[in-house]
């Protein structure tokens, strides 16, 4: 606590970045040398999901939805990153009791890395679903130029809920399987694979209290329509992750200080 | 410019939960949410105040679990302090986990940048010392070199060369100094000298008390999380080091006096201490215990313990009637590749030489404690030995010496 706030009066932003840039080159390095495929996992995962959906929902089940291909992997692409990004992070303090230990190391960057591992990862296969709009005959409108905004919406609520799973993991070590379970749940009740516009309408009202339902429809409005999204849930959102955030990082900051402390 | 570390009043409380604390979120659901509270707390520090001034070192003491390592991290930042404070300003420099910053699948050049970066660097101050760097851990030809490749003592290299690297305005060591091979303890010696010099303030946690004694400009004893006395080395380290005799003397168990296989006769509280888990049954000095200076002597130990006894130290040294002691030697079991010991044994100290001038002295022997807390068998002014020399009575020591005499040319010193 106290080398943070030292650190913070210097000014020294500069050093922030550098760790978050040298922690995430690590994350990278190492994903890239502990497997053959390496970075190219970033995009054969979510392409043979991809192919699943395709193949269930065009030839088993067809549905109405126009342009498949750009509508899903838009949707798996924002979905992948959210939940790796909320997997990786549940484990952060467990993970890292080094770094935690090191005198004046901001643990407070940690989900940020992970987050931002994940987010790269998304950057890395936005030229393929670039190339799967054009080939769905989508044009671009001038209106992607809100991409950044969008992401940095959901780099926000990303690492809220990361500082909050990362921090319960310490207490309970099966925060991580849980949430495993969970995940899952939440990805068959966002619409990734389906469109919300095809729900009962009683079951609108239940969906639209999950946060990733109003991001992942944002980003489709977007890149798909070409349309301005709608701004009126993404302010809620804002607003409740700007009260949670520091909550989040005040629970996380106790309990790795306990996890320290621990041996 | 950094201004030391100044600690007050500082403690430290643990909680200590339910044995069966529920540990997962389904255990905590099924337990009905009970037994998540700590069942009670103790203080793993209390009162703790201290100064380092910058340029200065101060060595900490104390058995094991006796908060040295705690207090460490406190002064780091790392937990809070429940009590008190820390003040101190300034980059912070730690050698706390020897090594475990280090990732094993990244190449040498790799983890010194993370570590570099992850200690309080920017990326272009660690490229600038890299060099520095990498050849004060002498791993030139290895740095491109995953970790994993590295021995213990190339990572302990490159994580104390980036620590040092750092330009701390403090650095703390755990019990760091004493492992690694001895050309690269001395340099690293030098290297905190440096840093003393440069204003670093330094605090050292080390078993090593004569470590302490030597280094230290200040020692802090501490006992169950407690300051048991701060101030100058000489004076803290004489008295922990009283206190581990006395623990010794504690210990002796009251047992009628008994001779050893070669005669001599042992009672307990006037020549022998020790909780005699393990005893030594006779000592022999060899070829003789009547020698002449510069001979060789061989001390053999032979030991028993009933019991199994991990990683004992065993202890000679060779004393003047008067106490003075003039040569001190041990060594762990473990050096011995014997990592525990049990049954009989027997161990010998040879020297080549002993170049004491003539007199009497005595050869005390000892097995310690693992952490040498306390003497398991501890022989005292027991076994005489006398050295003739024919040269020379006074002083401690008769090398092997010559006089030799030269000319000197007048014309010579003109010259010059």
């Amino acid at each position: 606590m106290k080398a943070f706030k030292l650190q913070l009066t210097q000014g020294n932003l500069a050093q922030r970045f550098d760790i978050l840039r040298e922690l995430v080159d690590r994350d990278m390095k190492l994903l890239y040398k502990r497997s053959t495929l390496g970075i190219a996992w970033t995009l054969i995962n979510p392409l043979l999901q991809l192919v699943v959906f395709a193949f269930v929902f065009q030839v088993v089940l067809p549905t109405s939805i126009s342009r498949y291909a750009s509508f899903t992997f838009t949707g798996l692409l924002v979905w992948n990153w959210f939940q790796s990004s909320l997997y990786q992070a549940t484990g952060v303090i467990i993970g890292n009791r080094s770094l935690i230990r090191q005198p004046g190391f901001p643990i407070a960057i940690l989900p940020v890395v992970v987050t931002t591992t994940g987010f790269i990862h998304f950057l890395l296969a936005l030229p393929v679903l670039i190339i799967f709009l054009l080939i769905d005959g989508i044009e671009l409108k001038p209106v992607i130029l809100l991409l950044p905004i969008l992401q940095a919406l959901q780099f926000m609520l990303s690492v809220s809920l990361a500082y909050v799973l990362a921090a319960l993991n310490v207490t309970f070590r099966d925060t991580q399987h849980t949430l495993g379970v969970v995940l899952t749940l939440l990805f068959y009740v966002t619409p990734i694979f389906y469109d919300i516009k095809h729900l009962p309408a009683n079951y609108q009202s239940f969906y639209n209290l999950n946060p990733m339902v109003h991001i992942v429809s944002a980003y489709r409005a977007i890149l798909l329509e070409g349309t301005v999204p709608n701004w009126e849930p993404l302010i809620i959102i804002a607003i409740v992750m700007m009260v949670c955030l520091p909550i989040g990082l005040q629970f996380f900051r106790r309990q790795s200080d306990r996890f320290v402390e621990e041996l | 410019m950094s201004e030391g570390i100044i600690v007050q009043q500082l403690g430290k409380r643990f909680a200590q939960h339910h044995p069966e604390r529920p540990s997962t979120i389904m255990e905590a659901a099924l337990s009905g949410w009970r037994r998540l509270k700590p069942v009670q707390h103790f203080w793993a520090l209390r009162d703790v105040s201290f100064t380092v001034a910058p340029g200065q070192m101060l060595g900490i003491i104390g058995r094991n679990g006796a908060g040295k390592s705690t207090l460490l991290r406190l002064i780091g930042g790392v937990g809070r302090p429940d009590e008190g404070r820390v003040k101190l300003k300034g980059r912070i420099g730690a050698l706390l986990d020897l090594g475990a910053g280090l990732n094993a699948d990244l190449t040498g050049r790799e983890n010194v940048f993370v570590c570099g970066v992850v200690a309080g660097l920017t990326r272009r101050e660690v490229a600038r010392c890299f060099d520095s760097i990498v050849k004060f851990a002498e791993l030139a030809q290895f740095i491109d070199n995953p970790v994993r490749t590295y021995s213990t003592g190339m990572q302990m290299r490159l994580a104390f060369a980036v620590a040092v690297h750092t330009q701390p305005h403090v650095l703390l060591v755990d019990e760091f100094l004493s492992v690694g091979d001895l050309s690269f303890q001395s340099k690293c010696l030098e290297r905190i000298d440096q840093l003393k010099a440069q204003g670093c303030a330094i605090v050292y946690i080390s078993h090593s008390v004569e470590q302490v004694q030597e280094l230290c400009d200040q020692v802090l004893w501490l006992r169950k999380g407690q300051v048991v006395a701060y101030g100058e080395p000489e004076v803290v380290v004489g008295q922990y080091l009283a206190e581990m005799r006395s623990e010794t003397q504690q210990r002796t168990p009251i047992r009628p006096p008994q001779l050893t296989k070669t005669g001599v006769e042992l009672r307990v509280h006037e020549n022998r201490f020790g909780s005699l888990e393990a005893e030594i049954t006779g000592v022999q000095l060899l070829p003789a215990s009547e020698i002449c200076s510069g001979d060789e002597l061989s001390i053999e130990i032979e030991y028993l313990s009933p019991q199994l006894i991990y990683a004992p130290n065993f202890g000679v040294s060779i004393s003047r009637e008067d106490g003075e002691v003039c040569f001190d030697a041990s060594i762990s079991a473990k050096e011995l590749s014997l990592s525990s010991i049990q049954g009989q044994g027997k161990i010998t100290l040879c020297l080549d030489r002993l170049d004491l001038s003539g007199g009497h002295y005595f050869v005390d022997v000892g097995i310690y404690e693992k952490q040498w807390e306390y003497a398991y068998d501890y022989h005292w002014h027991t076994y005489p030995l006398s050295i003739d020399s024919v040269t020379q009575k006074n002083g401690l020591l008769c090398p092997p010496h010559r006089w030799e005499t030269s000319k000197v040319h007048l014309s010579m010193l003109e010259r010059l």
